[in-house]
């Protein structure tokens, strides 16, 4: 039996601020029930058949619009899309019917080893035309539209042939997908490979771009550079809020997620942290009107 | 140019091996090497999985401590690599791995300790099981009883130890204050491991119960089953331990 919001409808996500769902939260949550536009489920921490997770989400299913986001598809690998996995996220998007449904440009598995992480493509046109290929093939088997997340990253290859933002909306053209645009890791890699992140924004259709998503970062001394890493594991630092503002300009009314996955905090404090993106988003539709 | 397939090939061969050969050859060093770049990619990868294995595993780090517990992981992890994106399935074999270190040989409960850990952690993400409705039993005629099969609760998971692991598991909960000392000269452990509603319940077995549950969890109808609890224990009540394990949920379901 599917699960779908209180209004026995697909709940669409709000042009609002909300936040990452984690498993320390659950409860606070349940019980509190606090004033947030949205939760956004790693789609793989669901993959369980039954149990606490699912109770849970059942039960916050009930109370908020759900979006779900997934980390270990590797939609740019090579290797065969895993039936399994994609079986257990079709099992999920039926019960659940989230409001959106994200993956991120990256791959993560060769050879059927797989990395769990999110690893930098090749900006190239074999690279474009199989990772266009594979959104499809996953939106055919959906049976819907999916965001696609530019990643962070912390290498370039020599061979790449295209800037990552027009192989972004490349992608988003080829497939018919939508973008997911996490301003924090444009700024971490505009920062690691010395390109404008201003540019960058404004390179993007905002016509496509369905997500933002906001999270912390942390600073890597590597010899003589700093490498910022993207590790959500603190507040959104202040030049990444500044981006946002810019972002706010081209981009209006797109949901806005606060992510915290690391050194979790308390609910009220990233509660407090999508407030803030709330009060961002607030302000630009007022210059805006 | 390499092709996409080298690309993704030589990257993970650097990422577990550490094989430099053919990634570096690719990256970009801006500002730094290519090697320098990969690593921090190898440190996400084992830092990512090293902390998936200490969530399903945090009685045995705790038994052998944070450091020397990484250090296990490492090496697990460049033994067994991850082969799902679903880090819920990353860790299966890390008690056959125990089992095959030297150290073991010292801590010999740890791969135990381990298995019982690996069933909290499938038995907390099985699915639902609905409640036995006996009245299928009604309808059944007395003289085929003994052909009925009992089915066990997805969640149902059946662990035996010649240690207390138990035991060993209750004291070192993180809410655990009562007396720390365990005894490896008591009693082996037969346990049922069982979730209600969000609850995993570890529950000790007598060892009648836990031959027969585990006649049942391997296929066996119920004549044979019964057979072989009364041959590892002779006073074994039937009626009392059916009653339990239908009221508790252990038993979700009979095929006729």
């Amino acid at each position: 039996m599917p699960t779908v919001g209180q209004n026995g409808l697909i709940d669409p996500i709000p042009a609002r601020a909300g936040i990452g769902l984690r498993g320390p939260h659950y409860e606070a949550l349940l019980e509190r029930r606090p004033n947030t536009g949205w939760l956004e489920a790693h789609s793989e921490n669901f993959f369980g058949q039954g149990g606490a997770p699912h109770q849970y989400l059942e039960a916050l299913r009930a109370e908020y619009p759900l979006s779900l986001h997934g980390v270990g598809l590797s939609l740019g690998s090579v290797d065969e899309l895993d039936p399994r996995h994609l079986h257990r996220l079709d099992d999920l998007v039926r019960r659940y019917q989230p409001g959106l449904l994200s993956e991120h440009l990256s791959w993560s598995s060769a050879g059927g080893i797989h990395s769990n992480d999110l690893l930098p493509l090749p900006y190239t046109e074999e690279a474009l035309a199989h990772f266009a290929g594979r959104v499809r093939q996953v939106q055919d088997r959906l049976g819907r539209r999916i965001l696609v997340e530019n990643p962070s990253s912390y290498l370039r290859y020599r061979h790449s042939t295209i800037d990552e933002w027009e192989f972004l909306v490349a992608v988003a053209e080829l497939s018919d997908c939508g973008l997911l645009l996490d301003i924090n890791n444009v700024y971490v890699s505009a920062v690691n490979h010395g390109y404008d992140a201003l540019n960058y924004l404004a390179s993007i259709p905002a016509d496509r771009v369905g997500e933002i998503h906001l999270a912390g970062h942390a600073a890597n001394r590597c010899g003589d550079r700093t490498i910022l890493i993207d590790d959500h594991g603190g507040p959104v630092a202040e030049p990444v809020w500044a981006l946002f503002k810019h972002a706010l300009a081209r981009f209006s009314n797109i949901p806005t997620l606060i992510e915290w996955d690391s050194n979790i905090p308390t609910l009220d404090l990233l509660l407090n942290e999508a407030d803030k993106a709330q009060r961002f988003m607030e302000r630009a539709d007022a210059i805006a009107a | 140019m390499p092709s996409l397939r080298e690309v993704q090939d030589g990257f993970l061969n650097h990422l577990m091996d550490g094989d430099r050969s053919r990634a570096a050859d690719w990256i970009m060093a801006d500002g730094l090497t290519p090697a320098g770049r990969m690593q921090i990619y190898r440190n996400n990868l084992f830092t990512s999985l090293c902390d998936a294995l200490a969530a399903v595993y945090p009685v045995v780090q705790r038994l052998v401590g944070v450091d020397f517990f990484r250090q296990t992981a490492r090496a697990y992890v460049g033994q067994h690599p991850s082969r799902s994106g679903n880090l819920h399935d990353f860790g299966e074999a890390f008690a056959l791995f125990l089992d095959q270190q030297s150290f073991t040989q010292t801590l010999s409960y740890l791969p135990d300790v381990a298995r019982l850990e690996w069933a909290w952690h499938e038995s907390y993400h099985a699915a639902e099981g609905g409640p036995l409705d006996l009245s299928t039993l009604a309808a059944v005629p007395v003289e085929a009883y003994e052909s009925i099969r009992f089915m066990l609760a997805p969640s149902a998971r059946l662990v035996d130890s010649a240690y207390p692991v138990l035991r060993i598991w209750q004291v070192n909960q993180q809410d655990y204050s009562g007396d720390p000392e365990v005894s490896l000269d008591q009693e082996p452990s037969r346990l049922l491991i069982l979730r209600q509603g969000k609850q995993v319940l570890l529950q000790e077995l007598d060892q009648g119960t836990f031959v027969w549950l585990q006649a049942l969890a391997d296929g066996q109808p119920l004549g044979a089953s019964l057979v072989r609890a009364v041959a590892a224990q002779p006073d074994f009540d039937f009626h009392t331990v059916l009653h339990k394990h239908v009221h508790q949920g252990t038993l979700t379901e009979i095929q006729t």
